[in-house]
């Protein structure tokens, strides 16, 4: 039927006129949404070109769920100075990488999330610093245990601002202000955020409050899978008393590695799996690990080489103790070694099995429940009876050495079980060319009190890997010259 | 009385008025949709005639239904209409009152046009809407221009043949003549616009062609807006024509054979300076419904009425020119418009007190005075001057009410504290008009 209704006058100019009113709303609405989506883009990460710095402050996506708001993580050592290891010095008291002009040291990443989040990644607990002397500069080597940075001194500096009374928007904003002005949408989110992340912080503490009742980790060294179990999966603790506390490992040269029995107890053969599973350490979830940019470090990991020994080596002595290397150690510890990235015994190789119990077999089935829905669910996590044989290479930066950190330098690894130390401090980088690893007896430089570690604790024994404690004093020069070299 | 210079009568060129007193241009909703009059326009206007006023200058009477401004008000577009007026005038001449046409076009400020009038636009000086109700409008082409002209000669001779007593020109208050006249207004670029010279072309040709079919033995006046004051609701609108340019069309239509001016203000209606008084925000609320349709502002305007948050904001545009004085607003201007011509002035704006009546005409500021609202609340004031009082006991409060209830509602006074408090009183005073020589059982 044809329509012979026509429009008034007014009836048309309005149409046109609301369509234009429309249109300017519209127009107007477009710009604010993209206004408001630009200042606060649901999902932004900092890209670096340079795949080192990419590495050091890149997003792996942690930042999403764990993350915390930038400015609230930024304020707290302003507002907290009290609860800091070294006055001063905020975030780098906890042995952290402070480059000069970086908004954070190494080994967290600022990602928009709303607002800008701070997240961890792999170069916080894999990069570390040596110096020459005390006097000396220290050099940063990306890939190397983070030897000075105590994670769980860190981890209770959050908890302990979240639960202080002080700890509230209105101060918190107040802080933030001290430094940067906030608009009002910025203060409006702040608001809400310092409460959430009060909250977060507070549970995650309550979480993991049975390590207080369990020997410190100091610097280098972490829990790896305790804290996994209640953060990830909420096990009881109550009637698991294992330690855990291991060494943080090197992370590079990955090809050769693939297959290999990886983490310390060898309790996974895929590197792709290791990876992603110590995301989840650095604070991703299944939905928020951001998959392309963990590849590009893992890619370049895959190749990318221990750093050469930079300190004199005498090649004659060396030369000799290559042919000790080949005879004692290469066996293990080679690349092309037979049972290199094999799981050696307790029993035989009888160093500290805190760490090796830790691991259960209840974990191991939730482990594998990990990413269910995606194409890399978790599914080669195994529970072993002994630890891996490492490969060496870069052993000049690993130590303390064993699983546990428990012996200072190679020299003392060399040394019968009873001559070895029995208390060191951990944390100091100034590296020790003659026992090959780092100064282990100075308890303090400057303000940084460095981690009194005392092998009698449980999990800290020095015990077991007695290779080449037999070997003559000349024996152990020349393989601990050659050692370097690796 | 003897002395009462109210009861002198007034002489024109070409009439005599018994007082000086003249119901100015008012008038409800009370006639054919069609614009046929009915018996209870003849009613209105005759109650005034019996309250002794010397002359009635009827409501805009338009001469084109293009040019209404409301519907169910009484045309002069046809001689078909002849015999209405002449009904009308037999009526008020029965009480020795004259009865002066008012010939109107609304030009775009055209509150209700009607079914007839849905489909286009109003015709204008301009293409440009009004700021307060946006209604559309056209710029006239010459040829609209010419039609509209013998439009006004053509309802002229209708009023003589009616046997009416005279013709007014309704160039002010910012209907079709004033939106010529109003430099705010009229923004041609023809020999109709531009200069005052050539934005009074529309009057003067208007003026001529009806002087060529009534004659020039016949009453003819023209009612101007002294001042435009264009922008005294919308500040953002230009001001428009002051009383210097307003001197000087009322010389031009003195030259052009006008035998009076009669002043008033302002280049809209209503305007906050007129109707002098107040703005009853509350009663338009009640009546604005019916304008919705007419304008693309008219909701906005709705809205503002009708809700008590948003009143605040019209009654500030409205109030801020608001005057402290409203009998003999325009009585200054309507003066400096006298000292210049030689034909009798007349005045309109919220007379309603005899001495002060006595003293502007005396003082001959102006000859004789217009009134409507006051004697829309007391039918019977020439009556009660003459009688001796200076103000009637229930005076008109210049509340405004009737002015924004014309729009959908009988024309009456709506001041319930004239009325006591009483509600159904004051409905059966406004519905009397109805009543009288009504066909009921």
């Amino acid at each position: 039927m044809i329509n012979l209704e026509r429009e008034t006058a007014v009836e048309k100019a309005e149409r046109s006129r609301n369509g234009t009113i429309f249109l300017v709303i519209f127009i107007v609405l477009a710009f604010l949404v993209t206004l408001v989506f630009f200042k606060y883009i649901p999902d932004a990460a900092i890209d670096y070109a340079d795949i080192n710095e990419h590495f050091k402050y890149g997003s792996i996506g942690s930042e999403s769920v764990n993350g915390i708001p930038f400015w609230i993580w930024k304020v707290l050592p302003d507002m907290f100075p009290e609860k800091l290891p070294v006055a001063g010095k905020g975030y780098e008291g906890f042995g952290l990488i402070q480059e000069p002009d970086k908004e954070t040291p190494v080994g967290f990443s600022v990602r928009r999330v709303i607002i800008d989040r701070v997240g961890m990644n792999c170069a916080l607990c894999h990069t570390g610093t040596v110096r020459d002397t005390p006097q000396s500069q220290p050099r940063i080597i990306s890939g190397m245990p983070a030897n000075k940075f105590d994670l769980q001194a860190y981890a209770r500096f959050l908890y302990a601002c979240a639960k202080d009374p002080r700890f509230t928007p209105d101060n918190v904003i107040l802080a933030i202000e001290q430094r940067k002005k906030l608009n009002p949408m910025d203060k409006l989110i702040y608001r809400e955020a310092v409460s959430r992340t009060r909250d977060v912080l507070i549970a995650q503490a309550e979480k993991v409050s049975f390590m207080d009742s369990r020997p410190d980790w100091g610097a280098g060294r972490v829990d790896t899978f305790n804290p996994y179990k209640v953060l990830q999966f909420n096990f009881p603790m109550k009637d698991d008393k294992t330690v855990g506390t291991v060494d943080l490992p090197v992370i590079w040269h990955q090809r050769p590695r693939e297959g290999m029995q990886l983490h310390w107890d060898g309790n996974n053969t895929s590197v792709e799996e290791r990876n992603k599973s110590a995301s989840l350490g650095a604070g991703v979830t299944p939905p928020t690990i951001d998959l392309g940019r963990l590849k590009r470090i893992e890619d370049w990991l895959l190749d990318f080489p221990a750093p050469k020994y930079p300190y004199p080596i005498n090649e004659e002595l060396a030369a000799k103790g290559e042919q000790i290397y080949k005879r004692t150690c290469a066996a293990c510890h080679a690349f092309e070694g037979e049972l290199v990235g094999k799981v050696t015994p307790i029993d035989k190789i009888g160093t500290d099995r805190e760490r090796l119990d830790s691991y259960t077999y209840e974990l191991l089935e939730n482990q594998n429940t990990l990413y269910a829905g995606y194409e890399w669910r978790f599914k080669s996590f195994r529970k072993t009876n002994g630890y891996a044989n490492m490969p060496l290479d870069g052993v000049w930066l690993r130590g303390p050495f064993l699983h546990n950190g428990s012996v200072p330098t190679m020299r003392d690894l060399l040394e019968a079980v009873e001559k070895r130390p029995k208390e060191f401090y951990r944390g100091y980088d100034v590296f020790d060319p003659v026992n090959l690893g780092f100064i282990t007896n100075v308890p303090e430089e400057n303000g940084f009190e460095f981690f009194y570690f005392d092998t009698t604790l449980l999990g800290n024994s020095n015990a077991g890997h007695v290779y080449g404690t037999t070997l003559s004093a000349d024996e152990k020069n020349a393989l601990i010259e050659y050692i370097k070299k690796l | 009385m003897a002395d009462d210079i109210i009861f002198e009568p007034l002489k024109f060129r070409n009439l005599e008025v018994k007082n000086r007193i003249f119901r100015s241009n008012i008038s409800g909703k009370f006639d054919n949709y069609n614009g046929i009059g009915t018996q209870t326009r003849i009613n209105w206007e005759t109650k005034f005639a019996k309250g002794g006023v010397g002359a009635i200058i009827s409501s805009h009477v338009p001469i084109s239904i293009r040019g209404r401004i409301l519907t169910n008000y009484a045309v002069i577009d046809h001689d078909d209409k002849i015999e209405f007026w002449r009904k009308v005038g037999e009526s008020v001449h029965e009480h020795d009152c004259k009865y002066i046409v008012q010939l109107s076009h609304g030009g775009r400020q055209q509150d209700v046009g009607g079914i007839e009038n849905a489909m286009h636009k109003a015709l204008s000086s301009t293409s440009q809407t009004d700021s307060f109700h946006g209604l559309l409008c056209q710029a006239m082409t010459r040829d609209e221009i010419k039609m509209v002209v013998q439009q006004f000669a053509d309802a002229a001779r209708r009023v003589r043949e009616a046997g009416l007593d005279g013709i007014e020109l309704h160039a002010c208050n910012g209907y079709l003549i004033n939106q010529f006249l109003s430099s705010a207004i009229n923004d041609r670029k023809d020999e109709y616009g531009g200069s005052l010279e050539n934005r009074t072309r529309f009057l003067l040709e208007i003026m001529a062609a009806v002087r060529k079919e009534v004659g020039d033995d016949f009453h003819f006046q023209v009612k101007l807006s002294a001042e435009d004051r264009n922008n005294a609701l919308a500040f953002w609108e230009k001001k428009g024509n002051v009383i210097k340019d307003t001197i000087q069309v009322a010389k031009w239509v003195e030259e052009a054979g006008a035998d009076a001016i009669h002043v008033s203000m302002g280049s809209t209606f209503p305007h906050p300076l007129n109707p002098p008084g107040g703005f009853p925000i509350e009663h338009a609320g009640r009546s604005y419904g019916s304008m919705i349709p007419s304008g693309v502002y008219t909701f906005r305007n709705f809205l503002l009425f009708r809700y008590r948050l948003l009143r605040p904001i019209f009654n500030f545009l409205w109030n801020r020119t608001k005057p402290d004085q409203v009998e003999g607003i325009n009585v200054d201007e309507a003066y400096e418009i006298k000292k210049n011509v030689s034909i009798p002035v007349l005045c309109t704006g919220g007379f309603q007190t005899a001495s002060y009546i006595r003293k502007v005409i005396s003082d001959g500021m102006c000859d004789g005075v217009a009134i409507a609202r006051p004697l829309v609340a007391n039918n019977d004031l020439v009556l009660s001057f003459a009688a001796g009082k200076d103000l009637p006991e229930k005076p008109c409060t210049y509340c405004n009410k009737c002015l924004v209830h014309a729009i959908s509602d009988p024309l009456g006074c709506y001041e319930l504290s004239r009325y006591d408090g009483d509600y159904d009183r004051m409905v059966a005073e406004i519905m009397q008009v109805f009543t009288d020589g009504a066909v009921t059982n």
